[in-house]
Formats: structure tokens, C-alpha cells, sequence
């Protein structure tokens, strides 16, 4: 009796594990390739992944295939944010603001927020440059993507990894 | 202040054709949602969702934002300085609130 049942807790603990592996595994091989399927983009080396199949979505609504080139646009964060309910954030662009070759959006994502579209910026020529400044909240570390589009339709991007102490979002 | 206080401040000396940089400070708490008052009651959120920006009587600028953006937000841009009128924010809450402020844009004589 007593052998029996050590044996059979030992056949439950061992098939435990076996199954544990086998979803851990497969799961994160599906998940990085039904991120990448999503997407349909290849990564430039030093970009974010994509870490969730809301965020792939996101990008996909509003860039649809076009590709998100790293360049022209800068986003100026803290590396540590101590305070995650006040977070600065500079966005600068080097492109022109002329009537007929301007910057039409600028959107802020946070990847780990509750909602990852922060918000959007419709701009004009009458602004002259693309030089926003604001404040944030910020839920937990994470990558913040400054993503803008041109009146042509180009997409240009900029990153930044946050490390945030306090969680901002509740 | 109470919600809905609204600030612009633009340099005080602007000559044609400047760009200037335009601060503006909106009083409001951009509730979340996800918080809960001292007695465990959920705060319902509650936020500025759109900003719209006019000069003269064009439209500038339009701010999508979400319960995202800190408290008493604020936000800075630039303006193209072209003529002498004046520049006006409207910011709108989810509860309807409509909040305005406006300044003058005018030209100090060189």
C-alpha cells in the first residue's frame, strides 16, 4: 500500500511537470510566431518586440503594413522614473512643417499600461516644428514608442525603456 | 483651483514670423478608474479625452488623450507666429465638461 502510493504521487508530481514543460515550451514558440504573423514586420536590431497580441493589433490599426523605421523623431524620458503618476516626456522631430510635406500625427504608446494608447497628437503646418512636451503615467517598466506619421504617409519611431518604481495607474 | 482652471502662457515679446512655444496647464484629476477613495469606494473615471487648438480661426492642433496623462495635465507646442490673432484651447472631459481659455497672439513693435 504505502509503495503504491508513493509511486503513484510520484507518477502524478513527474506528469505534472512534463505537462508544464510542454506548455511553457509551446506556448512561447506559438506566441513568437503569431507575434511576428500580427505584425508583419521584421524587427530592426535595438527596436522593442511586440510583447502582446494588443499591442501587435495597435500598430497594425494604425500604421497597417507599412514599416516603422527607427529615425527623424526623438523621445526624451527618464531611465528611472521614480513616480510613476508624473512621468516627463519631450518629443522632438527633425522633419519639416511646410504646407505640403508636414507631420500629420504623433502617437505616444505605452506597452504595460492599462491602456497602451496614451494619446494622440494631430498636428498642422501652422506649427511650425514638431516639439511636444507633457506629462504621463506610467503602470509598471516597460518600453514608451513615440510613433509619428507623415502627410505622405511615411512612419518614423522612436523608443524609450522606462523603469518605473511607483505604479502610477492604481 | 478648481476643475477646469485653464492657463496659456506664450513669450511676451513675439515679432512676425517667430516660432514660439506655447505652455498650457489644465486643471482637472484625470482619474483613472482603477483607484479607490480611503473607504474602499472605486473613483469612476473621469478625463480630458480631447483638446482642440485654434489660431484665428484655424484649427492648429487636436490632442487625443487618455486617463494616461498625469493629473492638471499639461502640454507645450510649438506655433508658427504669422499673424495677429488670437490662440484658443478648448479642452472636453468624459463627463462633457467643456473647458476654454484663450490668448492674444500680438506683434511688440521693433
Amino acid at each position: 500500500m504505502a509503495s503504491d502510493q508513493t509511486s503513484s504521487r510520484r507518477w502524478f508530481l513527474r506528469s505534472c511537470a512534463l505537462a508544464g514543460a510542454g506548455l511553457l515550451g509551446s506556448g512561447s514558440l506559438l506566441r513568437g510566431e503569431r507575434l511576428l504573423a500580427a505584425t508583419g514586420r521584421a524587427l530592426d536590431p535595438g527596436d522593442p518586440e511586440v510583447p502582446n497580441e494588443q499591442i501587435a493589433k495597435l500598430l497594425k490599426d494604425l500604421f497597417g503594413d507599412r514599416p516603422i523605421r527607427k529615425g527623424h523623431l526623438s523621445l526624451d524620458m527618464p531611465v528611472v522614473a521614480e513616480d510613476g503618476r508624473v512621468v516627463p516626456v519631450i518629443i522632438e522631430s527633425d522633419l519639416p512643417m511646410t504646407a505640403d510635406q508636414y507631420v500629420k500625427a504623433v502617437h505616444l504608446i505605452v506597452d504595460h499600461n492599462p491602456d497602451p494608447h496614451l494619446s494622440a497628437y494631430h498636428l498642422t503646418p501652422a506649427l511650425g516644428s514638431v516639439s511636444l512636451q507633457t506629462r504621463i503615467k506610467m503602470k509598471r517598466t516597460t518600453w514608451v514608442r513615440a510613433i509619428l506619421e507623415t502627410s505622405s504617409g511615411d512612419v518614423w519611431a522612436a523608443y524609450a525603456h522606462v523603469n518605473v518604481s511607483l505604479n502610477g495607474c492604481g | 483651483m478648481t476643475i477646469g482652471d485653464a492657463r496659456i502662457r506664450i513669450p511676451d515679446r513675439i515679432s512676425r514670423g517667430d516660432l514660439i512655444i506655447v505652455n498650457a496647464i489644465v486643471s482637472h484629476p484625470m482619474d483613472t478608474g482603477f483607484f479607490r477613495t480611503a473607504d474602499g469606494q472605486p473613483i469612476p473615471a473621469f478625463f480630458i479625452k480631447d483638446v482642440v487648438v485654434t489660431y484665428g480661426d484655424e484649427q492648429v492642433a487636436r490632442f487625443e488623450w487618455t486617463s494616461g496623462v498625469s493629473k492638471d495635465p499639461i502640454v507645450s507646442f510649438t506655433l508658427k507666429a504669422d499673424k495677429e490673432a488670437p490662440l484658443a484651447m478648448v479642452w472636453t472631459d468624459t463627463k462633457g465638461g467643456v473647458y476654454k481659455q484663450s490668448v492674444n497672439v500680438a506683434f511688440t513693435s521693433a
